[in-house]
């Protein structure tokens, strides 16, 4: 995933510095609202297959919210933290840090929701929030506790961040650690179109 | 607000498809439209003309939108564990 994603950013800025007009190209960014839908549609499909999700959260009770409820709230306060820091509008700010490592999907919908240069900070810091997590995982592990290691990995807490869990942490968190990704992977487009939707200062 | 609805609309198919194969299918969409995405958003920023100064900037920004809400998560996330979660499960999970 990352190489593909990445690839396409770096032969995109060339094509952009190079202002090749290509019919193809044209064709493809300026229907970027359709192909938005599409990648919407196709998440959805993906959260409403996933199997007996509900029978675990019935079975870890309310804790297993525990988690993800930090992470949200974490993002919420950076997002006002990184506004301050950086003059960007509160709300765009707050919809970046939303995307809690999820760095494809917040990057493309924020590129197209907002522009270019919105979508482009929420791909690199999401890119290197997931990246990080890699490395500090194991050092979670021994310093904090098993719990926090999910802390960093986020919204990809359920996939790309998983291996590293396996290793350093035990089932009992792996378990929280896929619930935790699915819980967050499904408020990230939701809390980003709410963060959006708020009104500027 | 109209991507939650296309993504609700989503769930609730999603909930019908019972074919393990169309994951993979459905899997693949979402890379093609997330390149596809990636890639206008490359053209985008390429294209503007003092592209070189926005990156540098781009770099630094992104850097803090990193930094702080993974640092932030970390400490909520350690605190909430250490205070709601001292059951059993978590005797399990230390060392």
């Amino acid at each position: 995933m990352v190489k593909y994603t990445v690839s396409a950013l770096i032969v995109g800025l060339f094509i952009g510095i190079l202002d090749l007009n290509i019919d193809l190209l044209n064709l493809i960014t300026q229907n970027t609202d359709l192909i938005l839908y599409i990648l919407m549609f196709s998440v959805g499909i993906s959260i409403g297959m996933q199997d007996g999700v509900l029978t675990k959260i019935k079975q870890f009770n309310i804790k297993i919210f525990i988690i993800p409820f930090g992470i949200i709230i974490a993002s919420f306060f950076a997002g006002i933290i990184c506004s301050l820091l950086t003059n960007i509008p509160y709300n765009y700010s707050m919809a970046i840090t939303s995307g809690m490592g999820w760095y494809s999907l917040s990057g493309a919908t924020l590129s197209k929701l907002v522009n270019s240069s919105i979508g482009s900070i929420a791909f690199l810091s999401n890119l290197m929030r997931e990246i990080f997590s890699f490395f500090i995982i194991p050092f979670i592990a021994i310093r904090f506790n098993y719990y926090t290691c999910i802390a960093p990995a986020g919204a990809t807490s359920e996939d790309t961040t998983l291996p590293m869990m396996l290793k350093y942490t035990d089932e009992h968190t792996v378990v929280l650690s896929v619930i935790n990704g699915i819980i967050c992977s499904f408020f990230v487009p939701i809390l980003i179109s709410i963060c959006l939707n708020l009104p500027p200062l | 607000m109209d991507i939650i609805i296309v993504m609700a609309i989503g769930i609730i198919i999603g909930n019908f498809i019972k074919n393990k194969n169309f994951k993979i299918i459905n899997e693949k969409i979402q890379l093609i439209a997330t390149i596809i995405l990636i890639f206008a958003m490359g053209i985008n920023i390429g294209s503007k003309e003092n592209f070189v100064n926005e990156l540098a900037n781009l770099g630094i920004t992104s850097f803090i939108f990193f930094i702080i809400p993974t640092i932030l998560s970390i400490i909520v996330v350690y605190f909430l564990t250490k205070r709601f979660m001292t059951n059993k499960e978590r005797k399990d999970s230390q060392w």
